[in-house]
């Protein structure tokens, strides 16, 4: 067999093809959407965001002059409050629901039978379909100022409306959301971890609660780190958890984007905020990415 | 036109990677061929190739005296059983045999029929109704031989047939997909990286290395007349002895081993050669017993260790010199072969497969 | 350490742990159950468990009232049409992202999931700011746009994920087979990545029935979803009408949960790309 061909070869393809012509055409009424109803109205919170705002007027003028000044006034002791608010209350969250899934999901795993598992999966979910208006109501009604663990409360000299209450009732709605997905999260690392590898550190003489320390959770860190900021992305944004169960004295960074367009009317500074806002969780996640083990593209 | 695949100088490239370089081939109608070779080699490019998966960089491709180079996949009627059968999950056994006589436009009326004589020539009767994962690894594989005869293909392609089963059922599967295969007398190949599978199923071989097609003959011509050491080495464990010719006499030469020992092979033409000696074609005896008959090369050498395998053993000799060679026995009652015997070694000039060794840079072979 | 001191701090680690997943459960559950009770409570004020009375008097209020019964049906219209667009464009999308590989796919596929990074709030006011530039001030319009931006997201995710589970070698035996590419895909493709498609909705008709972060900014005065017009009224009087309408909101999870159950089932359910790290 000849080595060199008798016909002459085609130009060899690329090895990544352009998009062919039904894969654009499946794809365009989403990018048409995304572009307008997500990407357009993005941009034009950025350009908001640098407008000069004018007391007593709904939203900039188009010909306003851009400014940098909505930023600038941000640096206040009071925003920077919501910031550390929102983010204290976030991190606390996220770590106490990590440290609560982990546990949680390790059982459902290792130690539940197929029945077991599947009931406590599908509550797991159930409670990810939570509503969240349900799941505040839920823990105002029962945790609450005039809720019924009220007069236990009293009796153990804790006062239901006092600050650090209120704020400890915020976190606990961010643990009642962040739990089930962070366990969920977890269920596949800790599927992941060859249960085998524990059985040979105890067989080699460790207890199993010193197996768990050296080996489980070493290997489960990469799924540990991304479930937490998951759950702090989630948390950073929530809504309605600190609308409802903060009652005003508790405000996160959403609920002064909202005060700032419902009440104040100053569109050019929320539209700052949200900006910040939108910076802080891309940073979250780019973290997630970084963190994240690389893994094949496949499941 | 009595050649059902014609191959016409066929590359495929990937990015920098040539796959398949310049291959050309052609089966006879109802023969069944194997294309066999290490993966990575090109073979699943080629059926590929043939099934319409992949359009070549350049050549030609007939089936049946028509050229489907630039045919799609269900424009030409090639049947494809699948490595690991690929049925559908969501249908049962008959819609899965089914599937391609609704889309090859058979008459409606005759596809219950057709699927009930599949399912019997495949002996599968009464399991129409089942889901595809209500089956053994056999019964699928079964099915999947069903689904891609049923549309009675021109030709048929086997992609590693019987490489998803254990080693078992895959001889008893062999046999049956041979006779399967002769009962429709269709024209097949069998693509694999076994050389068992592609031996007892081609009538002729094609064996593949680095894109190219490096020998093609009978199952026992590319078994016992390797025309390279890759080919020698693929198809099954060899002994191989690097050797001088000092004298050539009719038919046959002498030669001087680099461990010292003096061999008759038949006649070649370089001086320096490898000598190939399959195992199973060298026969021990006692030390001191007289030269076996018809042993032209014999000589004394020492058994350095012993693997059983059940029927057969498999027994490393040393001889003088260092020269170590693999020798297949029947696993017999009592003939004392052990560990640190000494022994005789014969084997006839007809077992010495003798290439130049300029052959030996050939490209590694991985087995 | 010896073998029964080791022992010893298993039993009561093992327990302290067995311990805290009770306290987990019961944290998450308690205040479900507490409410499901609330809302049957024949009393007319919030007093302690157990009530002496059971009545269906708070879901005879809230029935009645008109707020609810606007925002209801606003809210399933919604849902319901997000998650019909949804379905459709995500499910080309999805399919499309799934095609071999191509330049810029990774960029569109981040491009198709971002709205999840990005705070519903935000996206809700800049929603806000932008249909009001561009002339459109119509509730319901606005409405649909926000929540098909914030689910959308996730039914690209599901079905990419069991597009991306299944055997592409499926698609290969079809075409072999003679049927063409649609046809492959109406009758291979569709029917396997259906779990993914219903997925997709239930989720997609979850977080659109329940939002408030984005819907808050743009409703109209007759135009409002159940949880905004809910939380409002939160906001103004705490009244154990809400617990009747969480009651009816609990039964709508449920309800989805069972549609995942039946279609899809929970152990496939995690393999669908929502809860991966």
């Amino acid at each position: 067999m000849s080595a060199v061909t008798a016909i002459p070869l085609r130009k060899p393809a690329s090895a990544v093809p352009a998009l062919g012509r039904t894969t654009l055409l499946l794809l365009a009424p989403g990018l048409l959407l995304l572009f307008v109803i997500f990407a357009l109205p993005l941009l034009g919170l950025a350009l908001e965001s640098l407008k000069q705002y004018v007391p007593g007027r709904v939203g900039s003028a188009t010909d306003a002059p851009l400014t940098l000044e909505n930023y600038r006034e941000l640096a206040t002791p009071s925003f920077a409050g919501v910031l550390y608010e929102t983010f204290k209350l976030s991190a606390a969250a996220a770590l106490t629901g990590l440290l609560a899934a982990f546990p949680l999901a390790y059982c459902i795993v290792r130690r539940f039978s197929p029945r077991q598992r599947a009931a406590c999966i599908g509550l797991l979910v159930m409670l990810v379909l939570l509503s969240m208006l349900v799941r505040t109501y839920a823990l105002e009604l029962a945790f609450g100022s005039v809720g019924i663990a009220r007069p236990l409360l009293l009796a153990l000299g804790i006062s239901p409306t006092s600050r650090w209450y209120i704020e400890t009732l915020v976190g606990a709605g961010l643990l009642h959301a962040i739990v089930p997905i962070c366990t969920l999260t977890l269920l596949g690392t800790i599927q992941n971890i060859d249960p085998r590898l524990c059985d040979a550190a105890q067989s080699l003489g460790a207890p199993a609660w010193k197996a768990h320390l050296g080996i489980t959770v070493p290997l489960a860190l990469p799924g540990l780190v991304s479930a937490f900021l998951i759950a702090m992305t989630f948390a950073i944004s929530a809504f309605v958890i600190p609308m409802v169960l903060g009652k005003g004295r508790v405000l996160f960074l959403s609920n002064t984007i909202y005060t700032r367009f419902s009440d104040v009317a100053n569109y050019p500074s929320g539209a700052a905020v949200s900006i910040v806002m939108l910076v802080i969780s891309l940073l979250a996640l780019s973290l997630v990415s970084l963190v994240r083990p690389r893994k094949g593209a496949g499941s | 036109m009595n050649n059902a695949v014609e191959f016409h100088g066929i590359s495929r490239r990937f990015g920098g990677v040539t796959a398949v370089d310049d291959v050309s081939f052609s089966i006879a109608a109802g023969e069944t061929v194997a294309l066999l070779g290490p993966s990575g080699c090109g073979k699943t490019t080629i059926l590929r190739v043939i099934a319409g998966f992949e359009r070549p960089d350049a050549g030609t491709v007939s089936i049946g005296g028509r050229n489907v180079t630039a045919l799609k996949p269900y424009e030409r009627n090639v049947g494809l059983l699948f490595q690991h059968y690929a049925l559908f999950p969501h249908m049962t056994v008959a819609e899965n045999i089914a599937y391609g006589l609704r889309h090859r436009g058979a008459d409606k009326r005759e596809i219950p029929d057709r699927v009930e004589a599949m399912l019997a020539l495949v002996r599968l009767q009464g399991f129409g109704a089942r889901r595809p994962h209500q089956l053994s690894g056999g019964q699928q594989q079964r099915v999947a031989l069903a689904r891609a005869l049923a549309t009675r293909p021109s030709l048929i392609l086997l992609d590693e047939p019987l490489s998803a089963l254990d080693a078992k059922l895959r001889q008893e599967l062999r046999a049956e997909l041979k006779q399967v295969l002769a009962a429709v007398n269709s024209t097949a190949m069998v693509v694999t990286h076994d050389q068992e599978e592609a031996m007892s199923l081609g009538e002729r071989v094609f064996l593949m290395q680095s894109g190219r097609i490096v020998q093609v003959g009978t199952p026992s011509d590319v078994y016992g007349r390797p025309d390279t050491r890759f080919a020698a080495d693929f198809m099954g464990r060899t002994n191989w002895i690097e050797a001088q010719v000092t004298r050539r006499e009719t038919g046959f030469a002498r030669a001087t081993s680099r461990s010292g020992l003096s061999l008759m092979v038949p006649d070649c033409s370089s001086d320096a050669i490898d000598i190939c000696v399959r195992p199973e074609n060298i026969v021990l005896s006692a030390a001191d017993a007289a030269d076996p008959d018809g042993m032209a090369n014999s000589a004394k050498g020492r058994i350095l260790n012993v693997a059983l395998l059940g029927a057969t053993r498999q027994i490393l000799v040393e001889m003088p010199g260092g020269q170590q060679l693999l020798v297949m026995q029947a696993n017999r009652v009592g003939d004392g072969l052990d560990p640190g015997k000494a022994v005789r070694i014969g084997f006839p000039v007809a077992a010495c497969i003798t290439m130049p060794a300029s052959n030996r840079a050939a490209p590694n072979a991985s087995i | 350490m010896n073998g029964t001191a080791k022992r010893r701090s298993d039993q009561v680690l093992g327990g302290a742990m067995i311990a805290m997943l009770a306290l987990v459960l019961a944290f998450l559950v308690t205040p479900l159950l507490v409410t499901c009770l609330l809302a049957f409570d024949a009393r007319s004020f919030l007093g302690p468990l157990p009530p002496p009375a059971l009545s269906l008097r708070w879901f005879e209020k809230l029935v009645s009232l008109d707020y609810v019964a606007t925002g209801l049906a606003t809210s399933l219209k919604i849902a319901v049409l997000t998650t019909v667009i949804d379905v459709l464009v995500g499910t080309a999308a999805a399919v499309a992202l799934d095609r071999g590989s191509f330049r810029g796919r990774g960029l569109l596929m981040a491009a198709f999931l971002s709205p999840l990074i990005v705070p519903a709030v935000v996206i809700g006011f800049a929603l806000l700011l932008f249909l009001s530039r561009i002339g459109i001030v119509d509730g319901f319009t606005r409405l649909l746009c926000g929540h098909v931006v914030i689910t959308l997201p996730y039914v690209v995710r599901t079905v990419l994920a069991s597009l991306t589970g299944r055997d592409r070698r499926l698609t290969e035996a079809a075409l072999v087979l003679g049927a063409t590419e649609s046809q492959a895909f109406w009758t291979i493709t569709l029917p396997l990545i259906r779990s993914g498609m219903v997925t997709g909705a239930v989720f997609a008709f979850a977080v659109s029935l329940d939002d408030v972060a984005v819907s808050m900014f743009l409703t109209d005065p007759t135009t409002y979803t159940l949880p905004v017009a809910l939380v409002s009224n939160m906001r103004a009087s705490f009244d154990l009408t809400i617990a009747a309408a969480a009651v009816l909101l609990m039964a709508v999870s449920a309800l989805l949960i069972l549609v995942l159950e039946r279609f899809v089932g929970f152990d496939r359910l995690l393999g669908q790309g929502l809860f991966r790290s």
